[in-house]
């Protein structure tokens, strides 16, 4: 696409306008997507990549799962918080850039499920350390039930987000 | 130079660090840090009923949390002087066969896409979802299935179910050698495969291997072929391999697969009628019971008393693959993208393999028993590894 710059102010501010629309459009369709298992017991990251497969296929939809923490646009937290992770679960949020989304998908960032109880070593919920805005129930919730939950959140909280921070710019 | 990979990588489903000691591309030396996942789940499992318990047993891990219930139940029936109804036994074989479909497919295609090659990766990948259909049709959940419990299974599966999962079955089957075929006779594939991540016999009786990993590299260990239910309905015969690389892992897990199929088949067939569960009144005694899990022998010891269980510990087979792996099978491996592969063909799951050990900061021994023994609050004086 060209876009024609006019030094005219009119013009100028229409041309922005367009920009942002347009950096709209991109983030709601090209999302990143980093998996981090803080705890749990694979059920949840065994489905997630069930979502990858033909039947589901998250690419599709623009989901691209790339698991790598400082290009992801979306987080999704599996897992109770262990001890190993209370630094690192911040570390790996901080490296994400703005504007980012965090899903918890399971039981187990929301409340620890069954590991939060006597004797267990666990940290949950994932909200006393990083931001959540969305989290998917279940013990693992299936991978349709991921999809929608991911599509329905991540494109509109992340278009927001990203609008909110160009107008503090 | 080390190269560390991980614990959050494209390459790895779950946290773990790898530490490459490499020269050039070759790796000299390899490394591997646990502890990302650690849960505490033997000491939550202290002093409770055995009810409460098979929740925790089947969340060891999730891709082959099946198994981990199965040698549960029957370390309590052990104790107790109980045994599952033949019907029960039956419909344990399928779910556990239908697992290892699951699993087996899971890690080759994780394997695949360690190796870049995303076709068989989505194939095979697509080849799963029946089994996990089947799995579904037989006990209602995808992964946590809650199927088993101590003296049977918890629901009987009607006859238009089973006939369903014949016919998910023979889809896999049908399907299954195109895959095979495009993997067994690609001639870059054999490249990046055959020859790499070599672990001899004699290695892996040292490292301790278990499952596909040990019997492709020639330890003809199985524990079905000792198990009561494979003795007395099925003929069973372990599945094994000499070369001991990446190709013969993978083969071999193939090879397994088709195995269960047949086994599936031959269960659903003959499988008798009859109650599917019995009561059980659990005694107080010690029992020390074993399965083979998709990733190899799982080992349960469990000391009971009365009907609460006091003290249990679990041994997965993981723990001897991932280190065998570190060990015997990443060492002189010609490349570093050849090492995230081997690492990849020895299906790792760190979720089970998670141990805790203390250690003195004085004197330098490990207090690990003692810690636990004494359960006292003054951490200050230990360091966790």
């Amino acid at each position: 696409m060209i876009i024609y710059y006019n030094h005219k102010l009119k013009s100028r501010d229409k041309v922005i306008k367009m920009l942002k629309t347009l950096k709209d459009i991109v983030r709601k369709s090209s999302i990143h997507v980093c998996i981090v298992n803080c705890g749990g017991c694979n059920g949840c990251d065994v489905e997630l990549v069930a979502c990858l497969s033909p039947r589901y296929d998250l690419e599709q939809y623009g989901i691209y799962v790339h698991n790598n923490p400082r290009e992801a646009d979306v987080i999704l937290v599996t897992g109770a918080v262990t001890e190993q992770w209370r630094e690192n679960l911040r570390r790996i949020y901080a490296k994400a850039p703005e504007p980012k989304v965090v899903v918890a998908v399971g039981n187990c960032p929301q409340s620890g499920d069954v590991f939060a109880q006597e004797g267990g070593r666990v940290l949950a919920p994932v909200s006393d350390f990083i931001p959540v805005d969305a989290a998917i129930p279940g013990c693992p919730p299936r991978p349709s039930e991921i999809l929608e939950a991911v599509l329905a959140v991540a494109p509109g909280a992340i278009a927001a987000k990203g609008r909110a921070q160009d107008k503090c710019e | 130079m080390i190269l560390p990979i991980g614990p959050i990588h494209p390459g790895l489903k779950e946290p773990l660090r790898l530490k490459l000691q490499t020269q050039g591309e070759k790796v000299i030396k390899a490394e591997i840090d646990y502890g990302y996942v650690h849960r505490g789940i033997e000491k939550i499992m202290e002093g409770k009923t055995w009810q409460k318990c098979i929740y925790l047993a089947e969340r060891i891990c999730g891709i082959c949390s099946y198994e981990h219930t199965q040698t549960f139940a029957e370390t309590i029936e052990l104790i107790s002087g109980a045994q599952a109804p033949s019907r029960a036994q039956h419909l344990r074989v399928i779910t556990n066969e239908l697992d290892r479909i699951q699993s087996h497919l899971l890690a080759n295609s994780t394997f695949y896409k360690t190796m870049d090659h995303e076709t068989l990766f989505m194939q095979v990948l697509d080849l799963r979802e029946y089994a996990m259909d089947a799995i579904e049709l037989l006990t209602g959940n995808r992964v946590n299935m809650g199927w088993n419990v101590v003296g049977g299974v918890r629901m009987d599966a009607e006859q238009k179910h089973l006939d369903a999962i014949l016919g998910k079955i023979a889809h896999i089957e049908n399907n299954l050698d195109n895959h095979v075929a495009l993997f067994e006779e690609g001639p870059i594939l054999a490249l990046r495969t055959k020859g790499v991540g070599v672990m001899t016999r004699e290695e892996a009786i040292k490292g301790h291997a278990v499952g596909p990993i040990g019997r492709a590299s020639g330890l003809k260990h199985d524990y079905r072929q000792d198990h009561h239910t494979y003795k007395d309905y099925f003929d069973f015969n372990p599945i094994w391999r000499k070369e001991g690389d990446n190709f013969a892992r993978t083969m071999n897990r193939y090879d397994e697969i088709r195995q269960s199929i047949d086994l599936i088949k031959d269960a659903i067939n003959n499988i008798p009628q009859g109650n599917i569960r019995v009561p059980v009144e659990v005694k107080s005694g010690y029992g020390e019971w074993r399965g083979e899990a998709p990733r190899g022998e799982v080992t349960y010891m469990i000391e009971t008393n009365g009907n609460l269980i006091k003290r249990i510990s679990i041994r997965t087979p993981s723990i001897m693959n991932i280190d065998s792996c570190a060990r015997y099978m990443l060492k002189d491996v010609a490349t570093v993208a050849d090492a995230v592969t081997t690492y990849a063909s020895a299906d790792p799951c760190i979720a089970c393999a998670e141990r805790v050990a203390i250690t003195d900061i004085n004197t330098g021994k490990s207090v690990t028993k003692d810690f636990f023994e004494v359960n006292n609050s003054n951490l200050s004086n230990f360091e966790v590894e």
